[in-house]
Order: C-alpha cells, then sequence, then structure tokens
C-alpha cells in the first residue's frame, strides 16, 4: 500500500476515534500550557527574587481563606500551586521528550545494527538490553540517582536513559529482522547499494512504523518514573519545578487538612499521562496487524 | 541445557562483579563515611586513625579485591550504621518485604487475569467500559500517588485502615509474619493494594488483548465448530497461549517489582528491605548498599533463568543450545 | 466464580471493618512514638543525642542530667574530685547490679572507658583517645587521667555509659549490639527493628524502680505519620512534632502540645578567605541584615522558634546576654554592598543538609531568597547530612547552614571545633566547614584551654564570644529551635521535656 493511502486511511481511523483524539488533544494542551508558561501564570514560583512568604499554605481561591491570584491554593513557600503545576509540567514534559529523543535515537541505531549485521553485534547489544531490561530503568535510576547524589536536570536525564534505550533497540531489531528479507530491500542490495546507504535509506524508513508506538508510551513511563524521582528527592535539585517534588511537600499536609498540594499536582499528572496514554493506545491499535478491525 | 545454564550463571557472575565494581568507584564520590563513625568531635588524627584501622585508606582496587575475598567466605562486611554484618541486617528484613511483595503479585495476577479475560469473553457494554476505563487509570496513576491517595482516602478521611507500619507480628521460627493476625492483615491491605495496582492494569490489558488476539485463531474456530464447551476451549487453548506473555513479562519485571516495593515500603514505612535500602543511601551506609545491590542482582538473575527455563518447557518449539 | 468473586469482597470488607482496635495500648503502661529509630544497643557505638537518649534508659553513666533542667548529678559515681589539671577521681556506688545480676565494680568502668577508643564497637573516639589511663583503686574508686587539661571532662559524664564488662567481653559482638545490659532504669524485652522497642521497669534499679511499668517506643520517621498515630489514639506521646501541624494538634481537644526552646541554636558560617566577597565585614553585615530571621521564624518555623544573636544558650558557660542581634535592614544591607564594591551583588553557594534540623532545607531556601533580593545570587546546594558534614569536616566550603549544641553546656569546647582555624595537628576547627580564621579569636580562645574555674572560664569566654559574633561576626546567627511534643490529654501523663531533648522514662509518670 503507497504511504500515502496508510496515511489517509490512519487519519481517517484517528478522525473517528474519540478518545484518540482526546487524547491528542490533551497532550497539545499540556505542550502548549508548559510552553507559554510565563504568559499565562500570575508568577514564576521559581524565581528567588519574586517569591514571598507573604502567602503561605492558603487553600484554593474559592475556599474562605483562600488569595487572589493563587487560584489553587499556595504550598509553604508561598508559591502557586496553579503555576507551579504548569512549570512542573514543562520540567516534566521536557525530561520526557529528551529521553524519548536521546535514548529513541540510541536504541533506534543499537537496534538497526544489531538486526542488520547479527553475529556478536546482536549478541553483545542484546546481552546488554537483557541485563538492563531485567533490573528495570525504574531500579537503575534511581540507584544510580541515590547513590550519586543527583544534582541536575541533565543528571536525571541520563540516569533514566541508561535503561531506556533497551525497548527501542529491541523493537527495532525484530522489526528489522521481518523486513530485512523483503523484496524490496533484496532488490536494493542486488543494485550494489551500499551499507549505510541501505540502512538508512531503505531499512530504516520501513522498520520504524512500531517505533511509534513505544515512543508514545514511553513518553507516558518516563514522566511517571520523573514524578517518581522527584517525590522520593532523588529526581530534579530543590530548585527545579516538579510535579513530584511538589506532591511530596503536600504529603506532610494531608494531616493538616491540607489536601490541595496534592490533589491538584496529581490531577494534572494522572490527566497528562491519561491522554498520552489514550494516544499510544489508538497508535498501537492502527499498527498492530493481529488484531481483525471492523471495516 | 545444562551448558546454557551454565553459560547463564557465568554471565550473572559478571553482572553481579561489575556491579559491585561500579558501585565502589561511585563511594569514592560521595561523603566519608569516616567523619560519622569517629563521631562529632574527633580530631583530624583521629579520624585518620578510623579510616586506617577500616581499611579504607587503601585504594579503591585493594578495597574492591578485599571486598571480593571477603564475600567469597560470605561476609559481606559490616554496617557503618549498625555495626552489625550487612546482609544479616538485610535478610533480617526479608519476611517484611517478601509478604507485601507475594501478597501484591497474588493480588495482580489474580484479578488482573480474571478481569482480562472477562473483558474479552463477555462484551457487557457498560461493565468493560468502566473496568477498561479503570485500567487506564491503572497504568496513569504513578505508584507513590496511588499510596498517597489510598492513605488519604482510608486512613485520613474514613479512618479505617492504618496508614503506616506493619502492626502486630508473630515469630514463627526465624520467619516474623504478619498473616498471623487481624492487626497485621489489616496494616498489609493499604501497602499491598499500592504495589499491585500498577501491575494489575498492565496485566489486565495485556490478557485482554492476548485473549482477544487468540480467540479470533482458526483453532479457536474450528474447536467451536467442532461443538466443544466453550469454557473447556477457552481454559486449555486461549487462555494458556494468551499467558505466555503474561508470565514471561511478570517474571522478568522482577527489578520493576524490587524498584516499586521501595517506594511502597518507603510511603508506608514498612519495614522491608526496600526501606532499609533508602535510609541507608541517606545514611551513606556503604557496605548495606553494595549488599543490597547484590542481592538484587542475584535475585533478578536467578528469575530470569528460571522463567528462561519455565518458557523452554511449556513451548518445546524453543531449544537452547 | 461470580459467586465466590462477591464473597470474597464481602469477607475482605468484614475483616476491615471489624479489625478495628488492635493496638497493643492496654499492654503497656505508655506508647510513644520517637522521630527516630535506635540504631544499635551498643551505647558506644552512637554519638548522635538521638541514639544516646534510647541508652539512657537500659544503662547509666558515671554521671547523669536530671531533667527538665539538666543538672549534673551523680548516678553510678556518688561523687566525683579534680585532683589536678589532669586527673579526675570517682568515688563508684555501692551495692549496684547489672541486668543480668553481675555487680557492678570499678573494673566495669575502667573497661568501659578504654573501649571507646576502638573504633570498632565505638564513635566516642575523641573521649576515649583523649584519655591517658583508668586506674582503679578499689572496688569502687576510679581516678581517670587526661592527656590534655580538659576543663569540662565531668560535664560530659552523662554521655558515657557503662557496661557490664564481664557479660560484653564474653557475648558475640552481634549480640551486644542488640541486648543491651546496662544497670538502667528499664530493661529490654523485645526490640523488633523498624517497628518497635519494648521494655519493662527494673525493679532493682538503685534509684528505685521507675513509676512506668512497661513502655512502648515505636520509631516513626515521617512527621505526617507520627501525628497520625496520636490522633488516632494509638499512641500517648509524640516527640518531634511538626511545626506545620501544630496548630492542628493545638485546636484537637483530645490532644495537648509541651514545648519547650530547644538549647540548638541555627545559624551561618561564611568563609572569609582573602579574595573572596565574604572576608569583607561590610558584606558579612550586609548579608546579616538582609535576612528577615522575623519573617523566617514566623511564617518557615510557625512561630517556634527564638531568634538568636549567638551560638550558645543561656545555661551554658560563655553566654553572653548583651550581644544583640542586628536589625533587619536590606536597604542599609545594600549600601553596604554598594560601599563595599559589590553593586551588582555577586555569587555565592549556600549548603546545607536536608534531613537534620528543623525545616533546614526551608530555612535555606528562605535565606537564599532574602540574599536574592539584594542582589547576591545564592545557589541552594541542600544534600542529606551523610554527605554534608563529611564536607563541613573537609573545610571547603563558601557559606552553609548549620546547628549546633554541645551536651557539656561549655562554649569553649563547642568553638575549638567551630571557630579555630583549621590545625591538623591540634586537632582543632574540625567543623569549620568554611575555613573561617581569625588570629584574634585563636588566641583567646587557646588562652581558656587552662582555665578550669567556671567563673573565670564564663568571663573570657563571654569575651571570646563578644569578639566574634559583633567585631568579627564569624557567624550569622539565626534562631534556637523548639523542641514540639505532643501528648495525649487526659490520661495523666505527666512529662516534662528534658533541654537535650532526651527521652528519659524513668522521668515520666501517669
Amino acid at each position: 500500500m503507497s504511504k500515502r493511502r496508510i496515511k489517509s486511511r490512519m487519519l481517517h481511523s484517528f478522525l473517528h476515534d474519540p478518545s484518540a483524539i482526546v487524547g491528542f488533544v490533551i497532550l497539545v494542551l499540556f505542550i502548549a500550557a508548559a510552553s507559554l508558561a510565563p504568559l499565562i501564570t500570575p508568577q514564576n514560583p521559581y524565581d528567588l527574587e519574586t517569591l514571598t512568604l507573604e502567602h503561605f499554605l492558603t487553600p484554593p481561591i474559592w475556599m474562605e481563606a483562600g488569595q487572589a491570584p493563587y487560584l489553587l491554593g499556595t504550598d509553604d513557600q508561598g508559591r502557586g500551586i496553579f503555576s507551579t503545576i504548569i512549570y512542573g509540567c514543562r520540567t516534566s514534559l521536557f525530561v520526557g521528550f529528551s529521553v524519548v529523543l536521546i535514548a529513541g535515537t540510541f536504541g533506534v541505531i543499537m537496534g538497526l545494527l544489531a538486526g542488520y549485521y547479527g553475529g556478536w553485534i546482536d549478541a553483545v547489544t542484546m546481552r546488554l538490553a537483557d541485563t538492563l531490561f531485567s533490573f528495570s530503568t525504574t531500579l537503575l535510576a534511581f540507584l544510580f540517582l541515590g547513590i550519586s547524589g543527583g544534582g541536575s536536570i541533565l543528571i536525571v536525564i541520563l540516569a533514566i536513559c541508561i535503561a531506556g534505550w533497551v525497548r527501542y533497540a529491541r523493537t527495532m531489531r525484530g522489526s528489522v529482522l521481518e523486513v530485512k528479507e523483503n523484496a524490496y530491500i533484496m532488490a536494493a542490495k542486488s543494485t550494489g547499494a551500499g551499507d549505510f546507504r541501505l540502512l538508512v535509506r531503505h531499512l530504516l524508513p520501513n522498520a520504524i512504523p512500531p517505533i511509534f508506538v513505544v515512543l508514545a508510551i514511553d513518553l507516558a513511563v518516563v514522566i511517571m518514573l520523573e514524578a517518581t524521582l522527584s517525590f522520593l528527592g532523588v529526581g530534579v535539585p530543590l530548585t527545579e519545578p516538579s510535579l513530584g517534588m511538589m506532591i511530596s511537600i503536600g504529603k506532610n499536609y494531608i494531616y493538616a487538612g491540607m489536601w490541595w498540594m496534592i490533589v491538584f499536582p496529581g490531577a494534572a499528572l494522572i490527566l497528562l499521562v491519561i491522554g498520552i496514554n489514550l494516544f499510544a493506545d489508538w497508535l498501537r491499535e492502527e499498527l498492530n496487524p493481529k488484531i481483525q478491525r471492523k471495516a | 541445557m545444562a551448558t546454557y545454564i551454565a553459560r547463564r550463571l557465568i554471565q550473572g557472575i559478571v553482572v553481579l562483579l561489575v556491579a559491585s565494581l561500579l558501585c565502589f568507584i561511585v563511594f569514592r564520590f560521595m561523603g566519608d563515611p569516616v567523619v560519622t563513625l569517629a563521631g562529632r568531635y574527633a580530631t583530624f588524627d583521629q579520624m585518620e586513625e578510623v579510616r586506617r584501622s577500616l581499611g579504607l585508606d587503601k585504594p579503591v582496587y585493594v578495597q574492591y579485591f578485599r571486598f571480593l575475598g571477603n564475600v567469597a567466605q560470605g561476609n559481606f562486611g559490616i554496617s557503618y550504621v549498625t555495626r552489625v554484618p550487612a546482609l544479616g541486617l538485610i535478610l533480617e528484613r526479608f519476611p517484611a518485604t517478601f509478604e507485601l511483595a507475594t501478597t501484591a503479585v497474588i493480588l495482580s495476577f489474580v484479578f488482573g487475569v480474571a478481569l482480562g479475560v472477562l473483558v474479552a469473553l463477555k462484551p457487557y457494554a457498560v461493565r468493560n467500559r468502566l473496568i477498561m476505563a479503570g485500567s487506564l487509570g491503572g497504568i496513569s496513576i504513578p505508584t507513590f500517588l496511588m499510596g498517597i491517595l489510598l492513605i488519604m482516602v482510608f486512613a485520613v478521611y474514613l479512618g479505617i485502615l492504618p496508614p503506616f507500619g506493619r502492626g502486630e507480628t508473630t515469630q514463627v521460627g526465624f520467619w516474623r509474619t504478619g498473616f498471623l493476625n487481624i492487626n497485621g492483615i489489616r496494616h498489609l491491605i493499604l501497602p499491598a493494594m499500592t504495589l499491585a495496582m500498577y501491575q494489575l492494569a498492565v496485566l489486565l490489558r495485556l490478557t485482554r488483548a492476548g485473549m482477544r488476539e487468540v480467540l479470533t485463531e482458526e483453532y479457536i474456530k474450528t474447536a467451536w465448530a467442532k461443538g466443544l464447551p466453550p469454557r473447556k476451549v477457552i481454559f486449555k487453548h486461549a487462555l494458556r497461549n494468551a499467558l505466555i506473555p503474561v508470565i514471561t513479562i511478570t517474571g522478568l519485571q522482577f527489578g520493576e517489582l524490587i524498584a516499586f516495593s521501595i517506594i511502597t515500603e518507603t510511603i508506608f514505612q514498612w519495614p522491608g528491605m526496600g526501606n532499609l535500602l533508602l535510609t541507608s543511601i541517606r545514611e551513606n551506609d556503604q557496605p548495606v548498599i553494595v549488599t543490597y545491590i547484590m542481592l538484587a542482582a542475584v535475585v533478578i538473575i536467578t528469575m530470569n533463568i528460571i522463567v528462561d527455563i519455565l518458557y523452554a518447557v511449556i513451548n518445546p518449539k524453543i531449544r537452547y543450545e | 466464580m461470580k459467586k465466590t468473586f462477591y464473597l470474597l469482597i464481602v469477607i475482605a470488607v468484614a475483616v476491615m471493618v471489624f479489625g478495628s482496635s488492635g493496638s497493643v495500648l492496654a499492654a503497656s503502661s505508655l506508647v510513644v512514638a520517637q522521630d527516630v529509630a535506635p540504631r544499635m544497643m551498643n551505647p558506644h557505638g552512637d554519638d548522635s543525642d538521638a541514639g544516646l537518649q534510647y541508652m539512657a534508659n537500659f544503662f547509666d553513666g558515671l554521671l547523669q542530667r536530671k531533667g527538665p533542667d539538666g543538672t549534673l548529678a551523680p548516678a553510678l559515681a556518688e561523687r566525683w574530685e579534680r585532683l589536678d589539671q589532669l586527673t579526675w577521681k570517682f568515688y563508684l556506688r555501692k551495692g549496684v547490679k547489672f541486668h543480668n545480676g553481675n555487680p557492678f565494680t570499678a573494673a566495669d568502668v575502667k573497661f568501659s572507658f578504654e573501649r571507646l577508643s576502638n573504633p570498632d564497637v565505638s564513635e566516642f573516639i575523641n573521649t576515649g583517645k583523649s584519655i591517658a589511663g583508668v586506674e582503679t583503686l578499689d572496688d569502687f574508686t576510679v581516678v581517670i587521667k587526661t592527656k590534655e587539661p580538659i576543663p569540662w571532662f565531668a560535664n560530659n559524664m552523662h554521655q558515657v555509659f557503662i557496661m557490664d564488662k564481664e557479660s560484653t567481653e564474653s557475648r558475640d559482638p552481634g549480640d551486644v549490639m542488640v541486648k543491651p545490659i546496662g544497670t538502667g532504669a528499664y530493661k529490654l524485652v523485645e526490640w523488633v527493628k523498624g517497628s518497635y522497642v519494648r521494655m519493662e521497669a527494673n525493679a532493682d534499679y538503685w534509684e528505685g524502680a521507675a513509676p512506668l511499668k512497661t513502655v512502648e517506643i515505636r520509631p516513626v520517621t515521617e512527621a505526617s505519620t507520627r501525628f497520625a498515630a496520636l490522633a488516632s489514639g494509638q499512641v500517648d506521646i509524640v516527640t518531634g512534632v511538626p511545626v506545620e501541624l501544630f496548630d492542628k494538634i493545638v485546636t484537637n481537644p483530645k490532644l495537648d502540645v509541651v514545648s519547650r526552646p530547644a538549647r540548638r541554636s541555627i545559624f551561618l558560617a561564611l568563609n572569609n578567605k582573602p579574595g573572596s566577597p565574604t572576608a569583607d565585614m561590610r558584606v558579612r553585615k550586609a548579608m546579616y541584615m538582609a535576612i528577615n530571621e522575623d519573617e523566617i521564624i514566623e511564617k518557615v518555623m510557625r512561630g517556634h522558634a527564638a531568634p538568636a544573636a549567638q551560638i550558645p544558650d543561656p545555661p551554658t558557660i560563655g553566654y553572653n546576654g548583651n550581644i544583640q542581634r542586628l536589625k533587619y535592614d536590606p536597604a542599609e544591607a545594600k549600601k553596604l554592598l554598594k560601599a563595599a564594591g559589590y553593586e551588582n551583588g555577586f555569587e555565592i553557594t549556600l549548603s546545607g543538609p536536608n534531613d537534620r534540623y528543623v525545616q533546614d532545607a526551608k530555612i535555606a531556601e528562605a535565606v537564599a531568597k532574602y540574599l536574592a533580593k539584594v542582589g547576591i545570587k545564592t545557589k541552594l546546594d541542600v544534600k542529606p547530612k551523610s554527605i554534608f558534614f563529611p564536607e563541613v569536616t573537609e573545610g571547603k566550603l563558601d557559606f552553609y547552614l548549620i546547628g549546633w549544641f554541645d551536651g557539656t553546656f561549655d562554649m569553649g569546647r563547642t568553638y575549638f571545633k567551630l571557630a579555630h582555624t583549621r590545625d591538623q595537628e591540634s586537632g582543632h576547627g574540625v567543623f569549620n566547614g568554611a575555613a573561617f580564621s581569625d588570629p584574634d579569636i585563636d588566641k583567646l580562645l587557646q588562652s581558656t584551654a587552662d582555665i578550669v574555674n567556671p567563673q573565670e572560664r564564663g568571663k573570657v569566654l563571654q569575651q571570646l564570644n563578644k569578639m566574634a559574633m559583633v567585631d568579627k561576626i564569624a557567624w550569622i546567627p539565626l534562631h534556637y529551635q523548639e523542641d514540639l511534643y505532643a501528648i495525649q490529654k487526659g490520661k495523666g501523663i505527666n512529662f516534662k521535656p528534658r533541654p537535650d531533648r532526651w527521652m528519659v522514662y524513668k522521668e515520666i509518670s501517669k
């Protein structure tokens, strides 16, 4: 089937699947909000010069002790919850996309090479991937950050990438193995195309579709992981906004009846991840040939 | 087969060596444990003496080889914080973690698979949508948030379940269990639910997808056509085939289980191995950290080998040279 | 299949509803949720107050400090004398028995003190190594000689606990770490690590059996969880109440708050290396004046702190009531900075622990904020104390937050560790993390080393204190913490907090 027809069929299916649209819209909204952060928030809660302890621990604006302009209340340092959520989403999305980009690129390259060349490249890569996978991204990132002390967003990204590339490599390799033998590739090879050209111009585009599903799911997973690491105190440093960190602060106040520091950031995090998952679900159904679709 | 296992074991040992070596190297850049060990009022010279007596003044590789030598004799070092053997300290907490993790795994497996089968087989619109929506929530709520929300609802607002600790436990031989009294079981409920939720949702979706795939296969339809009762068909063929990826994933996700149990134990102050790891990292108790990592590695590698063997047993088409 | 499913759900709900109480409150006379867990039952292995307080129940020292004032009183020694600059004589109490029946004699004292310098089992290395020898004149008289004059030696004797020589030597070292055998008011019944410590009163205690027969301590490190335990009636007393939950307790009719000013003061240390901005007195003054301590006390500490103008607290020898805080004046601070040539401010890193003092990380954040407002761009570097304190001893920090209180009630000891120029040979300045160095302070401090008379010490130390805080601004003092506890009302709990924050159960009654 020609690429154009595939694309238009996908678009058609997308437009008729309400959950996919909802998911996509949610994701776009979050990205937009995060990018426009300085414009839509009353303050940058992490700019030390503008921060005051003036209104701290105030509840959301519709409650009695609520204070404008703090729509959703403030935390114990006087930071507006709404502002912190928007800036926190910025961190989450930044970490998410960075990991997906770095780990994804590295994983795709490794998978491509392993699948194409086979032999010892394949054996070593897959052994390493298996080992890292069985320890799980979460555990490795946590151990690395916990023991080394972390210290910056970049180190957090790197820590997640330690094992983050494995899914991409595995999927790519499997896809390459399937596609390797098809007629189109064999034809290109027989015309004397060099390895590099073959890999990049022919194998890559044909083997890559399953990676998009991995990408989408991974984005959600990494965002949750960043929140978890920040919650435990080994993620993003104190001075950077993070949804996980906000929830960690809020946890100390639930017994005092101050629920807004957990509920709002928590809801934002869950909503963002659900949005990505909805979209990922649709993507997986689209690209999975095994399940018979209704005509 | 035997050579395959031997090879895997050797690979496992390599992993252990690499992991422990990495630890030693990273420790160099962490805080100096001698400061706390020598006490607040020690002078520089006294600190150096303590450093020498603990062998911490030697270069990294010397310390590392001494460590390996000790490990070969079963000595994993003495905890800096509690001055007792690190291995014993960790294993002491094994029953707590084991009971929590096993309960969670059983919960997630039983309910995840059962609900997954239910949703795949009996397509009753409203109920299915609810369950699937629930599963979407389950994979979108990180474990720590689930734990906190459960605490907020059941412990703070409703006040019917305890929010921390293991409660009353009874000592049976060398095993300290919480199963033998109501108080212990009540303390287990929230942590187990927290730990189980994510996996439950994942297994639910996986089972449903697997069942749907298999149910459309030709041989199922043939069996139906032959008149075999549906229940038999389902359980003998569909479920068994759908379960293969489920089992592989559960078995291979031990690293995840360990990581999430650390998180759960921290939130609920559950006195298990994961909780100990977190406090050891904070206190810079290096012997305990290294020992824990090696133990975790051993468990994960063993589980991998077991899963591989089971997989070969279930699916005779696989052969290992 | 369906039916069993629903049945299981019904059973589960029943378990939740019926297993309502299940606490062992009835079994123990008192249940306490403490904020720190014991690391081991070896009384020399942990020199932190958090650990020593547990030991104070199972063991006795030669002397003790009696709450609620912390006055030094006899314990296993009935009286003591200082024979000369280096020699201390203790007359031991007769007829005291260890928990295992062994009689207490001078041999146990000698054994305990000699054990202090063994790094495998002791963190009291400094105390151990500063002793030249322990002589037992007879079964109930001990003479201890120190290598150098230590004016505060006796003041420290409440922290050195006496162990039973015979059983400590004959037992497996692992057993010594988990089973305490002392002469103390309580015997250990059970220690389930991470869950609880149960103890019962020693009926043969030399001071008379303690009023509370059985005590259960539940270490709960999470502050909000401690509060939950109290609010749900599971525990009688809670230590280390977090400041943010204070209001909740005050408004709860079933709970009572008990508080007392802490001895610990929190302050900021600055380096004064030539060439760095903080070497200029004007800059130091500016930074002092830029910080709105009243707001920190009000907002970050929620009112539970008292402003400090110096490091020692009132009962300490060396406390000088004439020292005042500099006023909060950011405009003046900016002027001073401009005069010093830093009109556009400068950059500095503020280090500190995030798990040691009340609201430590939050205080650091607030300080950074105030400094930013006068143009000093402050980078925050907070980390766990296990990494932070070693950095302090390395002396490479520029600017950090720290707290201190000295159990000996003598400022001299503190200053040798904090203020004196770092000196490998003499061992001074180990906790002088910013390598602050001032020859005048060093000289005056060294002159106090030989003065043993408390009045004379007081005079010189007060002078030194004033020099350090007013003339040199060696540190920027912030506040004294407040120790907050909460108890169940209506149970007749008679609890008066000690100045050192120790929970000594023989002093509590119901």
